[in-house]
């Protein structure tokens, strides 16, 4: 075994510990807390497998903007969110068995396909995949199309937001 | 370098987008008594991108590197999408103004909507049909909660924001399969890699599946129904109607599409589950319908109803002869379909007072004395809903029933035939209480949404009359779709 599989195992391991605190844990902010700490074993996975642009860019999104909102949207709503209530839903078994089942299904069909037992090829280290992905994105025979739409997506969703999220009874 | 070619072909979304923003900037100097100018101004960018989208017909190719397509189909459906979104805006002028709702911010996001549906009539490309869809549902949701804080607003807007975000996952995740199995997303791309035997044939029937269940929600065939009836009655009367309409409009061609250019391989296993959708669609809408006395609640089971009607047509889709004949009578059920949906629901906004929640069937007693034009409309849309001869009704499920027997679907031909004959009860109901029973219905001030109903009923008599060359019309735009 080499260095880099153990050290995979060991954040594999520990993503998915955060990820099982994230909804077990009885507090909204230790959740919060491990939610950051699966955020951080996939960006350790991401520059395992050679993509430095996604695991900077998986540090500086989710944990750097995205936990910190939901830290702020715990604290801001504390009052709603008691934890005496029970953990789990009455039929939490019935699901539990229901997912597993999905899960050894999906992996039993991916199994059957070639790309289930493929070797990552190393990326050629003299290309820098950061300038592949910026100009792909504005090429317009690349992504161009999908680039702008996506922006106009999100104007649309800010707008909307911002709708949403107004003062309604003021005026 | 992108080519004037690829800017051209897309000449209609990129007109109204722009024009959308410009509304989003202009709205700011109109003062909150003049917002009228803002409907008039969108009506306006509508009518552009109408004419851009006209000049193009008969004219194809694909551009961006084969991300979207102009062909024949997309060229209609984006017509039927640009006059869809007038009519939501004549229907929004003095339902908005009644509601004290009128936002700029309305007519933007529908212009936005309106764009994404008319690149995803276009999409030749899993990841344009995923960002239109997106496109097209955003704005959607906001548009659904825009009385908020009005409770029944906001449940139509969150329920249709979590169903949809839900069935937008799906899709997405039938695309990862679909990409998993051919290693490509754009059309071409997967047609040679199936052709050429590379493609994992489970992943890909997975992904299929996947696929129409997402576009089964946008388009409300049960099982995936829930949304509609609640989305609908809650729901702005204007976006309402837009979305019985525009909405399913855009997810059947969008199912079309992928189904007809990607799957036909799987269509004998396909087949199956789209004939299972299509009977329960039809069952389901039109016997729930028989129980509903709110009128938006009814026209939304009936809109399950008709999508049912729609996908009948598809069942046989694997045979290349009866697929072109489904989908013309598709493009023309449609067509029929927009004319009936909006006059009824134009009808239902002339009399709706602000502040409501959907017109009981009583409210409609005695409409017919008083209102001899509105009762006629109404009378119209009822009869074409239900397919009886001189409207297009009759002619759209004519040609969808003909389709289907070719295609040998006797059993499901029966089902719609006999589900028809239910729908007849409720529909008649209506026209029962407009013009049998004594009442004092009141006109709503401003006539924008009385004469939406007359022009759509006029619409529905009068291409009654030449039902073949407007059904050879749609069949000849989409001989070069592919």
């Amino acid at each position: 075994m080499t260095a880099v599989q153990i050290v995979f195992l060991a954040v594999a391991a520990l993503t998915l510990a955060a990820a099982v605190m994230v909804v077990s844990l009885r507090r909204m902010m230790q959740s919060a807390l491990a939610l950051i700490l699966a955020l951080v074993g996939v960006a350790v996975i991401f520059a395992l497998l050679g993509s430095g642009f996604f695991a900077v860019s998986q540090v500086v999104v989710y944990i750097g903007a995205i936990a910190i909102l939901i830290i702020f949207a715990v604290m801001l709503t504390q009052n709603s969110m008691s934890p005496e209530h029970s953990q789990m839903n009455p039929g939490f078994l019935y699901a539990a068995l229901g997912s597993a089942l999905l899960f050894s299904s999906l992996v039993f069909i991916l199994s059957m396909w070639v790309g289930f037992y493929a070797i990552p090829v190393n990326l050629d280290p003299s290309v820098d995949t950061i300038t592949v992905l910026g100009l792909s994105l504005t090429d317009p025979q690349g992504f161009a199309l999908p680039f702008e739409i996506v922006s106009v997506l999100l104007l649309a969703a800010l707008i909307g937001g911002i709708y949403i999220a107004r003062d309604h009874h003021r005026d | 370098m992108p080519t004037v070619n690829d800017f051209l072909l897309i000449l209609p979304e990129v007109v109204l987008l722009i024009w959308a923003l410009l509304i989003l900037l202009i709205d700011l100097w109109i003062p909150d008594t003049k917002k009228y100018y803002t409907a008039v101004l969108s009506a306006a960018g509508l009518v552009i991108s109408a004419g851009c989208a006209f000049a193009l017909l008969g004219r194809t190719g694909s551009a961006f590197s084969n991300m979207v397509v102009l062909d024949g189909f997309s060229s209609v459906l984006s017509i039927l999408f640009l006059l869809s979104g007038l009519a939501a805006v004549a229907l929004a002028y003095d339902y908005l103004k009644r509601n004290a709702a009128q936002r700029g911010e309305y007519y933007t996001l529908l212009l936005f909507s309106i764009a994404g549906m008319m690149l995803m009539a276009s999409a030749n490309d899993l990841i344009m049909v995923f960002l239109s869809l997106e496109l097209l549902s955003i704005p959607l949701y906001i548009l659904a909660g825009f009385f908020r804080p009005r409770l029944a607003s906001e449940e139509a807007a969150l329920k249709y924001f979590l169903l949809g975000a839900f069935s937008s996952a799906i899709l997405l995740f039938g695309i990862a399969w679909i990409y998993g199995s051919t290693g490509h997303t754009d059309f071409p791309g997967i047609v040679a890699s199936i052709d050429g035997g590379r493609a994992n044939y489970l992943l890909l029937l997975i992904g299929a599946g996947l696929l129409l269940v997402g576009f089964g929600f946008k388009i409300g065939v049960f099982p995936f129904h829930m949304w509609v009836p609640d989305t609908y009655q809650g729901s702005p009367s204007s976006i309402g109607a837009f979305m019985t309409v525009a909405t399913k409009a855009a997810g059947f061609a969008a199912l079309l599409r992928v189904f007809l250019v990607l799957f036909p391989a799987e269509a004998p296993i396909m087949a199956g589950i789209l004939w299972g959708l299509s009977a329960a669609s039809m069952i389901f809408g039109n016997t729930v319908a028989i129980a509903q006395m709110n009128m938006k609640r009814l026209l939304a089971y009936s809109s399950i109803a008709n999508a049912g009607y729609i996908l009948m047509a598809f069942v046989p889709y694997g045979n290349p002869v009866i697929a072109q004949e489904a989908v013309s009578s598709a493009l023309f059920y449609l067509l029929a379909y927009a004319l009936t949906s909006f006059g009824a629901w134009a009808v239902m906004i002339a009399l709706e007072p602000a502040e409501s929640d959907g017109l009981l069937l009583q409210d409609f007693s005695g409409l017919g004395r008083k209102y001899p034009w509105l009762g006629a409309a109404l009378l119209i849309s009822m009869l074409s809903f239900i397919g009886v001869p001189l409207t297009m009704g009759f002619w759209g499920k004519f040609y969808l029933f003909k389709t289907a027997v070719d295609g040998s679907q006797i059993p499901l031909v029966l089902i719609g035939l006999l589900t028809s004959l239910v729908s007849a009860y409720y529909y008649l109901r209506i026209v029962m209480f407009a013009y049998f029973k004594p009442g004092e219905p009141q006109i709503q001030p401003g006539r924008w949404a009385s004469v939406v109903a007359v022009i759509c009923a006029a619409g529905i008599f009068v291409l009654s009359f030449i039902p073949t060359p407007v059904f050879q019309f749609a069949a000849q735009m989409i001989m070069g779709m592919k």
